[in-house]
């Protein structure tokens, strides 16, 4: 057994205790068999005091989680483990990075004897590998946060856009609506004047022909025109009060409002030739409302309604209240409203193109929608290839109760 | 995805009773290799894999879901619906012990009996109890984790293992059944050992057999006893072995307390 050797340094068992890597046999339980000198140097404990401790407690706390739930199944299911990172921990309690190789010596019944474990120092190498991780995570987390820059580029970007659409449609309805408003002055310029010249002619004739046929003939001419002159310059007055801020004043009260409505379709169908508007009209309580307003708002449906619908072609009037809303839906048959126009078909100056000698200022819509706002009510458009409805819906809660007290009494 | 894929679910034996066992943190449903055959002969045994762990499903990992152990637990219920299982067998190591426990509690109809393999419903030092961390000691392993090669290189590509001696391993891959994306380890790693359910204990109606270890330097004999005294039906088990692993370490004495218990 003892082979001498030219030089102790060659003695195998010099190898083993002063080996450039720490050995340690473990028993199955971890109790360590047996370590060599340069765990003992590494770790700072006596050989004997080694001898008595588990693989664990030269462990660090994690170190020991990680072995339990790693590497002693990986041991005991394959027999070894290469190159697994693992922290020691010295007398003084200074972590000691290294790398472990194990191998699992097993009896003929194929039963655990106990366990090599090679240490290498790893200190360097661990650090390598930690700032290589961070490295990792570094970019990882760029990445994302490159990720996250484009997203929200890309969103910025899409919202400048949609702003700078925004901004150039309202620069272009303003424009248009400027040409518009000239056009509509001049418009109203030349509307006003006519029937104020026939109205200045009229008073020349009344001045100088005393034939009391023709007379009356020329008053009826000259009211109509009044009337025309008045009407224009209403709607004047309510798109300024509109315009201003302040809104459409109201009246309301309860009202019969079945015969106004009844009353405003006949005085518009007396004023144009071959119109037909069907009326039903189902409202046996007083409405709460602004009686000449919400006349006013059927006159322009319905005149609307008659100018733009298929000739030959009636247009219908319904109204009802039931659950508490009024409603008043004017249709006519004709095309549907291009969406172009639709967007705007409550605006003043809505229309295309503001001609002389239209039937209207093109504020009909608008003046209606203004009477259902200050009515807390709405006015919606419906279009389709048949036909186009405009439908007035207002609450009509409050009055409902009224109307019922008022009958109680 | 049907659960059976997503779990890595694999029904094997001749028994009706359905026996299913569940691995713990780290490996994955070989973990049971030394004792599932054993009671192939009398029982259904149902083996699965933690999503996230061996040949889950990755793709259905959800990091919401498995941020607690409530997720896994919600699972073990799934699997037991999905394969009708009622009074059956659980057999839980580590952690998943008590993804069992807190899956009898959501749905008791499963389980007659649960087998408790190195419980611990807290593994956090807190005043008079004794889990055997300190937090700080628990954090560091979340870092430590990090370090470790499992699952970060490339080379860890699985390899066939060539063991003559073991032939049961010819197939197996070589460190493979440790190895887990790195992400999933750390969010495993953090519902396992900073849960606490030491409240969930007394809910548990199941019968119960707590294994415990001699030595065991993640889930200690203090530990195993606090179980014992705190699930309102169980008996303890002191089983003559060492380390977490006695399904791997000493498979025999195992299949023993099993066997007595059941």
């Amino acid at each position: 057994m003892n082979v001498a050797y030219k030089n102790t340094m060659d003695d195998p068992e010099e190898l083993f205790e002063n080996a450039p890597c720490a050995y340690v046999s473990l028993h199955p339980s971890g109790r360590i068999l047996r370590a060599n000198q340069t765990l003992v140097d590494w770790l700072g404990y006596s050989k004997e005091e080694l001898a008595g401790k588990s693989f664990h407690d030269i462990l660090s706390a994690p170190g020991r989680i990680f072995y339990e739930t790693h590497f002693a199944p990986l041991l005991r299911m394959q027999g070894f483990f290469d190159e697994v990172a693992l922290d020691l921990s010295d007398a003084s309690g200074t972590t000691l990075p290294v790398l472990a190789n194990a191998r699992e010596v097993r009896d003929t019944a194929g039963d655990t004897h106990s366990v090599r474990v090679a240490l290498f120092r790893a200190r360097q190498r661990r650090q390598y590998e930690r700032e290589l991780l961070e490295a990792r995570r570094a970019a990882e987390k760029a990445r994302e946060e490159l990720a996250a820059l484009n997203a929200s580029l890309e969103e910025r970007v899409e919202n400048a856009v949609q702003k700078r659409i925004k901004l150039e449609r309202g620069l272009w309805y303003e424009r248009q609506t400027a040409k518009l408003r000239e056009q509509f002055v001049a418009v109203l310029g030349h509307d006003l004047r006519n029937p104020l010249a026939s109205i200045r002619s009229g008073a020349e004739i009344l001045a100088r022909d005393p034939d009391p046929e023709k007379r009356e003939k020329v008053v009826t001419l000259m009211r109509s025109s009044i009337a025309r002159m008045s009407s224009l310059i209403d709607d004047m007055l309510d798109l300024a009060a509109s315009r201003l801020g302040k809104g459409m004043a109201v009246e309301m009260k309860a009202v019969e409002l079945g015969p106004v409505i009844q009353q405003v379709v006949d005085e518009v169908v007396a004023g144009r030739e071959a119109a037909r508007v069907e009326t039903q009209i189902d409202l046996p309580d007083p409405i709460e409302c602004d009686e000449g307003r919400i006349g006013q708002l059927v006159s322009n449906l319905v005149g609307n309604a008659i100018d733009h619908g298929t000739e030959g072609e009636a247009v219908r009037v319904v109204s009802g209240c039931s659950n508490g809303v009024l409603t008043i839906r004017v249709t006519n048959a004709g095309g549907p409203i291009p969406p172009d126009v639709r967007v705007r078909l409550f605006q003043p100056f809505s229309r295309a193109e503001v001609r002389a000698h239209q039937k209207g200022l093109g504020l009909g819509l608008f003046i209606a929608s203004e009477i259902a706002r200050a009515h807390k009510g709405k006015l919606e458009v419906e279009s389709d290839e048949k036909e186009t409805s405009f439908l007035f819906k207002m609450p009509q809660k409050a009055s409902q109760t009224a109307t019922q007290t008022t009958k109680a009494t | 995805m049907s659960i059976i894929k997503r779990n890595n679910v694999k029904i094997s034996g001749d028994g009706q009773t359905p026996m299913i066992f569940a691995h713990g943190f780290g490996c994955d449903q070989n973990m049971w290799r030394f004792i599932a055959p054993e009671f192939e002969r009398d029982h259904r045994v149902i083996l699965f894999d933690h999503v996230g762990a061996g040949r889950s499903d990755l793709g259905a990992y959800d990091q919401e879901r498995y941020a607690t152990l409530e997720g896994y637990a919600d699972d073990v219920v799934e699997i037991c619906e999905a394969l009708n299982v009622e009074n059956g067998i659980f057999v839980g190591h580590s952690v998943s012990a008590m993804i069992g426990a807190l899956a009898s509690i959501k749905s008791p109809k499963h389980f007659e009996k649960l087998v408790l393999v190195c419980p611990s419903p807290c593994y956090l030092n807190d005043g008079d109890y004794q889990g055997g961390f300190s937090h700080q000691q628990l954090e560091e392993l979340l870092e430590f984790l990090d370090e470790n090669h499992m699952g970060w290189s490339a080379q860890m590509a699985p390899l066939i293992m060539g063991n003559a001696d073991r032939p049961e391993l010819s197939e197996e891959l070589e460190n493979s059944f440790c190895r887990t994306d790195p992400d999933i380890a750390r969010a495993f790693a953090r519902a396992t050992f900073l849960s606490d359910n030491r409240a969930d204990l007394a809910s548990v109606r199941t019968s119960s057999l707590v294994l415990q270890c001699k030595e065991d330097v993640i889930a200690g004999q203090q530990v195993g006893k606090y179980v014992e005294e705190h699930l309102p039906d169980a008996r303890l088990a002191l089983i003559d072995a060492y380390g977490h692993c006695p399904n791997l370490g000493a498979p025999d004495e195992v299949i023993k307390a099993m066997r007595e218990f059941l």
